[in-house]
């Protein structure tokens, strides 16, 4: 009942907000070359799926978000439950982490097109380093939040601190870790288009960016739109899934 | 007959001006099959005690041995139940209770079903298998607990606790269960907590603490003043009045003895700390 409440809560904004901006599109109170219309948008983005093979290229992004998502994923989850729970090795790579964690990822585009040159392993390396070094600093607080108690009802009972890692620290973090996992996805589709401006033929990035050099802002906008949406489509799928998998927390 | 011994055991943390003494030397000798309670204030050190028994804490000094060989790392011979965090909420009920059967290799896939069906059954959660704690009672999750440490096999269960948070009510009836299950089971019981009515309920010796470092202030020998089962009625007899009423007194005394030695310290101290 009250989640059915606030779907349409949610619904009903977002639908004044477009009112809102179609009116003041109508009635002239910005120019349309600067912030069309709702409508105008809608009508270009139904154009560039035609035309330009929109979806095609939402689609070589995606591939991209996930791929790089991925490999930032399979790297920074051990790794980051070994710094969080092995203080030498927390010591030890923390600093560098947290060193890298704050070199803005734009800054390092031209490093990437000298090491990998222009092609997807420049884009994927970009979106793995603004995903891998925060996602390992999270990881690693989300099994130091482990109840100690967890640890050592498995210690107690026969299991090795590594056994105890995989069998009680992993099964107990998962809320958190997919939680986690969902907000620094959301940062990779950021980095994405920052890559995608720079040096790309395809993927949405480049077509928003092709739009803004013939002044196309319906284009523009409809690209910015389709990936505010396939976000908000990927979270919702993401938080059912946790809500689905985690059901257990839910009294 | 000595089977656990505690042998001038000391815990220190920390080292220096800072170190913190929190168990003076400890000594003491513990019957196999025994349910001893370790009643003193919180902070007093009772805890750190019983966790080094379980090889969670290692003592700074002296030893702790049982069957006359030191105690080192955590093993299923001694298990532990907490007053919070008792059981994995990702797990059933039977998932929690076959979770103390999991680093067991001498027992079968049916086997361990089979153990843990008999001490669900044996704390009454039988009907509760395939539910998961967050939706079953605080009283049930701590049942839980216990359930999978006699299912483990551990021959000392260490509770730090454990009915702390559930209320008056509940409490009452888990430790006329838990008594039950002891006698039955007769597995050595170490039972940490600051109520002074749990201890008396439910142990055979009631061990009084001081305050920080711990130390023993007094020593009860409950099993010869109560006889026969543990059950609600007791409560109402004189006998456990007058046992309630002395453990009491021994409490009161211990904080007295150290709140009249430390306020002597402060004077003592004072001149030089006179504020300007």
């Amino acid at each position: 009942m009250r989640r059915a409440a606030d779907a349409w809560a949610g619904a009903a904004a977002g639908l004044a907000l477009m009112a809102l901006w179609e009116a003041s599109a109508r009635f002239g109170l910005v120019s349309p070359q600067f912030l069309p219309g709702p409508s105008a948008v809608a009508a270009a983005l139904a154009r560039m799926i035609a035309e330009q093979a929109l979806l095609w290229h939402a689609g070589v992004s995606t591939l991209r978000v996930w791929g790089a998502f991925a490999l930032a994923a399979v790297m920074a989850v051990p790794l980051g439950i070994a710094m969080g729970s092995f203080r030498l090795i927390g010591a030890a790579l923390e600093p560098v982490v947290d060193f890298i964690r704050y070199l803005p990822v734009p800054a390092l585009v031209p490093l990437a097109i000298i090491w990998f040159g222009v092609g997807e392993q420049s884009k994927i390396f970009l979106l793995w380093l603004g995903v891998f070094f925060q996602l390992v600093l999270m990881v690693a607080d989300d099994v130091r939040r482990v109840p100690r108690e967890y640890h050592e009802i498995a210690a107690t009972l026969g299991g090795s601190r590594l056994r105890a890692l995989v069998d009680v620290a992993l099964p107990a973090m998962g809320p958190t870790l997919v939680d986690s996992m969902r907000v620094t996805l959301g940062w990779c589709w950021t980095y994405l288009i920052i890559a995608e401006i720079v040096a790309a033929d395809r993927g949405l990035g480049f077509v928003i960016w092709q739009a803004r050099r013939f002044f196309k802002t319906p284009e523009v906008m409809a690209g910015v739109l389709l990936i505010g949406l396939i976000g908000l489509v990927t979270d919702q799928l993401l938080r059912r899934a946790h809500r689905r998998w985690f059901a257990y927390l839910r009294p | 007959m000595t089977w656990l011994r505690f042998e001038a055991v000391e815990k220190r943390f920390g080292a220096g001006a800072d170190a913190l003494t929190a168990v003076a030397p400890f000594s003491l000798d513990v019957a196999k099959g025994a349910f001893i309670a370790f009643l003193g204030p919180s902070g007093c050190g009772k805890t750190t005690l019983m966790r080094m028994v379980g090889g969670l804490e290692t003592p700074s000094a002296g030893a702790i041995t049982l069957e006359g060989a030191a105690l080192g790392a955590p093993d299923r011979r001694r298990g532990m139940v907490f007053q919070s965090y008792s059981s994995f909420p990702w797990l059933t009920v039977e998932g929690n209770v076959l979770f103390g059967l999991r680093y067991r290799r001498d027992l079968s896939r049916a086997e361990k079903r089979a153990r843990a069906a008999r001490y669900l059954a044996l704390v009454g959660l039988a009907a509760f298998a395939d539910a998961y704690p967050g939706r079953i009672s605080g009283g049930m999750r701590q049942r839980v607990a216990i359930a999978r440490t006699l299912a483990a096999g551990s021959e000392i269960l260490l509770m730090d606790e454990p009915f702390g948070a559930l209320d008056a009510m509940l409490r009452e009836s888990l430790q006329v269960e838990l008594r039950r299950l002891q006698e039955a089971e007769r597995r050595t019981v170490i039972f940490v907590t600051h109520d002074v009515d749990e201890a008396a309920f439910l142990a055979d010796r009631v061990i009084v603490f001081t305050p920080r470092p711990a130390r023993i202030a007094a020593e009860i020998d409950v099993a010869a003043r109560l006889e026969g089962p543990r059950t609600l009625g007791l409560r109402d007899t004189p006998e456990f009045f007058a046992l309630r009423r002395e453990v009491h007194a021994h409490v009161r005394a211990a904080s007295e003895d150290v709140a009249a030695g430390a306020s002597a310290d402060a004077a003592a101290v004072a001149p030089e700390e006179a504020p300007r």
